[in-house]
């Protein structure tokens, strides 16, 4: 808990940035899979190799949402 | 508007412009006063819906299997449905045909975590149980128990682990640095994320609904306020609409995964 | 999705909570107050994305 500039505002400012950092991350994911559903549906024979690399993208977008959760941790204090 | 929040709302009574501020609904949504207490032992609503939607589950596939017929009809022929929902979307999917003996085991998880889910929205009950971590954290134990046992009995002791530790084609020098890596994620991070998820989402959801019904009833008067107050109600109603979807979503879910781990167990990845 | 999605987010997590924990280690042993748990973190989401890769991205 800190007390932030305004008066009567309190609050964990982890979670605002957790927030603030779990945008990026969502927006990346939805357009991964978004992405990744199209190509399967215009070349079902190449399904397979799509879902490989829809989930290494997704794996790496959903990294930097980990980061997100772990840095008030590190830094907080 | 929700029980819990009338109350909530009714106890601080207050709108805008009465000179109070936003009663915010925070972790106290989560928090009943016991019904009854034996000793330490407290009855409280999350429990008393578990018990409901169990009753609720066994009764109602009671009623369908009990006397089965060839021609289906009334309740047992939505029974038949949901089953094969469960076995051809869930199991068959994932495990193929051998996966067919634990479909019963799934079928009842599905069903049971779908009630509790749907309690959010049912009038006077107003409350995911499955919004209490226990409740998910315990259907994941027996889950995490069955794919530990299947493994173990199937691969042998020394083979499951070496199995789940060291997955083939990697150079020999890099097993040492991603071994306990394997090892956290399938003794730990596996039923703790599986549990996490379900929770997690039936948390927000229930905070979402919370939320806008306070903020509707907080607005609400004869002034510029009550504009605003029907724009919170009527996201309330959307937002309804949209958690129906993501109760059985969730319940898909949690499902999908408990037959992909026991898939897992049954026979080593390539 | 075959689980294949939602386990990567469990190797992830068990990947920063492994090296991460032993670079919180380090950081109480040294006496720094954040140095090693950012590097720890760093290190183990890479190898956490190797491991998915040889998991599930390899065309078998």
């Amino acid at each position: 808990m800190m007390n932030l500039a305004a008066d009567g505002v309190h609050g964990s400012l982890g979670s605002i940035g957790y927030g603030l950092a779990a945008i990026g991350p969502g927006i990346g994911i939805g357009i991964i899979f978004g992405n990744g559903v199209q190509a399967m549906a215009r070349q079902p024979e190449a399904a397979g190799l799509v879902r490989q690399n829809m989930l290494l993208g997704f794996a790496l977008a959903e990294a930097l949402a980990l980061i997100g959760v772990v840095m008030p941790f590190v830094y907080g204090t | 508007m929700t029980a819990d929040v009338q109350t909530l709302a009714s106890e601080s009574g207050c709108h805008l412009f009465s000179g109070c501020g936003f009663p915010s609904p925070g972790l106290n949504v989560f928090e009943f006063k016991p019904i009854f207490s034996i000793g330490a032992f407290d009855f409280t609503k999350p429990m008393l819906l578990a018990l409901i939607s169990m009753l609720l589950v066994i009764g109602f596939f009671w009623s369908a299997f009990a006397k089965p017929k060839m021609v289906p009809r009334g309740a047992q022929n939505v029974g038949e449905l949901g089953y094969l929902f469960v076995r051809d979307n869930i199991s068959r999917e994932t495990m193929g045909k051998k996966g067919d003996p634990y479909v019963p085991f799934l079928f009842s998880i599905f069903f049971f975590v779908w009630v509790m889910n749907v309690m959010a929205i049912i009038p006077f009950a107003q409350f995911p149980a499955t919004s209490r971590i226990a409740f998910p954290a315990s259907i994941v134990g027996v889950v995490y128990v069955t794919y530990l046992v299947l493994g173990i009995k199937n691969q042998g002791f020394v083979g499951y682990f070496k199995n789940m530790m060291f997955p083939p084609g990697l150079p020999k020098a890099i097993y040492f640095l991603l071994a306990p890596i394997e090892l956290l994620q399938g003794l730990i991070t596996r039923p703790f994320t599986m549990a996490v998820r379900l929770f997690a989402n039936m948390f927000a959801g229930h905070m979402l609904i919370v939320t806008f019904s306070v903020g509707a009833w907080y607005l609400l008067g004869f002034h510029i306020g009550a504009l605003f107050s029907a724009t919170s109600f009527l996201v309330v109603v959307i937002l309804t609409a949209f958690e129906l979807m993501i109760q059985a979503l969730q319940a898909y879910i949690i499902t999908l995964l408990a037959a992909s781990y026991i898939s897992s167990s049954l026979e080593a990845e390539h | 999705m075959d689980g294949a999605a939602w386990s990567s987010v469990g190797y992830l997590l068990s990947g920063m909570l492994f090296y991460g924990g032993i670079g919180w280690l380090i950081d109480r042993w040294t006496g720094h107050s954040a140095l090693f748990l950012p590097i720890g973190l760093v290190v183990g989401i890479a190898l956490s994305l190797v491991l998915v890769f040889v998991r599930h991205g390899r065309s078998s």
